[in-house]
């Protein structure tokens, strides 16, 4: 199968729920950061590997949870389209911050900041979290300049699943070091 | 509504042949399947798979599929010839290439057997919309009798050098767009080759802003 239309070779591309818009839409640099953030985990769990099936299969759902935010970002509220959009739910919100929880009871105490990096799953989980930060403050801005403070349950929840994978991703480079016995570096002045 | 994809088996029924290389083949549907018009399926017949769009109404007692025959496919040659009672299995439904009523007139343009989604969705009520087909022969105009209700127009567009009469719009799909509808916004489905979908994703950028574009490509 072809994966090439061509039709986003005039610097526009679709949206979803049908509008052509320009590629430079707040909207579109909120789901392309989506999308490289969804790729540095996919990088996370291949150097991972299979062995680790339980933090691997936690991080593809959370991939899947990715996707459903950037379909619901791609798509305008007004649009007959919401209707086939799930985004994510509280449960998805709970989700992550049990996994927070279970993972902080597994690791030693924090006592000053870490410098980012350790062994190299820690480092993509790092990378992924720096990623996530930016990916919040791109929807954020496309938030506040399309509903002000209006935005509809469905946006507010994924900014929400965002601002609390961020702390999962802290806590989860955290794990990494821990799991791989790689002691962590903490800042001197 | 959503629809979830899941596994089914299947038999075929019957195969009717539309022209001398298309043909619709009716399959047994199962009990719990659902979809909406527009929809396609994953058929898999001897380890081969294909993607279909179903052309039957979701209330139908049936699933029906139009099929070209192409030489050396990989599924079509079988179903050609496959006899009644073969069991197929199938994925679905997928895709979200489906109907959304909106205060803007409908433009659906199609390109061969593109034309599969539109059939579904006018056998299951969809009216007024403008239909722009595009086919390289008078032969693949087999579904008209289905849009002569449900459409405003019906418009074959062929392109071929014998073409008859001014029944038909001579020239492409995109060159009827060019010519003929009036400016404004519109929601365009377009279901057919790439190349189709690329120039008339163009052409609503430059002369018909305002409007929605969603896309299925058949191959």
């Amino acid at each position: 199968m072809k994966i090439y239309t061509g039709t986003g070779d005039r610097g526009k591309t679709s949206l979803f729920s049908g509008q052509r818009i320009s590629k430079t839409d707040d909207r579109i640099e909120a789901y392309g950061d989506m999308d490289e953030l969804n790729s540095i985990i996919g990088a996370l769990v291949a150097s991972l590997g299979p062995e680790y099936s339980d933090p691997v299969e936690e991080l593809q759902q959370i991939q899947t949870d990715l996707f459903a935010i950037s379909a619901l970002l791609a798509t305008t509220p007004d649009s007959p389209s919401m209707d086939t959009i799930a985004g994510v739910g509280q449960d998805h919100i709970e989700f992550l911050e049990k996994s927070i929880d279970r993972m902080v009871d597994a690791l030693p105490e924090l006592k000053g900041f870490i410098l980012p990096g350790g062994h190299s799953t820690a480092a993509w989980a790092h990378m992924a979290r720096t990623v996530c930060r930016r990916t919040e403050r791109r929807i954020v801005r496309f938030l506040d300049a399309s509903f002000k403070m209006q935005a509809p349950d469905s946006y507010q929840r994924s900014l929400i699943y965002i601002n609390r994978l961020s702390d999962y991703l802290f806590v989860a480079a955290r794990y990494c070091n821990h799991l791989f016995d790689t002691p962590e570096k903490l800042w001197q002045k | 509504m959503e629809t979830k994809a899941e596994n089914y088996a299947s038999e075929l029924k019957e195969r009717r042949w539309l022209s001398n290389k298309s043909f619709e083949i009716t399959l047994t549907k199962p009990k719990n399947f659902r979809y909406i018009p527009g929809q396609w399926i994953r058929l898999s017949h001897h380890a081969v798979e294909r993607d279909y769009t179903l052309v039957s109404a979701p209330t139908d007692p049936h699933l029906a599929l139009c099929i070209r025959n192409i030489e050396q496919g990989f599924l079509s040659a079988g179903l050609s010839n496959a006899p009644v009672g073969s069991h197929f299995n199938f994925n679905g439904p997928h895709g979200y290439f489906t109907y959304r009523p909106s205060p803007r007139p409908a433009v659906f343009v199609a390109t061969g057997t593109g034309l599969a989604p539109f059939v579904s969705m006018a056998r299951s009520g969809v009216t007024g919309f403008l239909l722009l087909h595009g086919v390289n022969s008078t032969e693949d105009l087999y579904y008209a009798a289905v849009f002569k209700s449900a459409a405003k127009q019906y418009v074959p567009c062929i392109s071929e050098a014998d073409r008859s009469s001014g029944e038909y719009f001579q020239g492409r799909v995109s060159d009827y767009l060019r010519k003929i509808l009036a400016p404004g916004p519109y929601d365009f489905y377009l279901c057919g080759r790439g190349e189709m979908i690329r120039d008339v994703t163009f052409l609503v950028d430059e002369k018909f802003s305002g409007s929605l574009i969603f896309t299925e490509t058949f191959y």
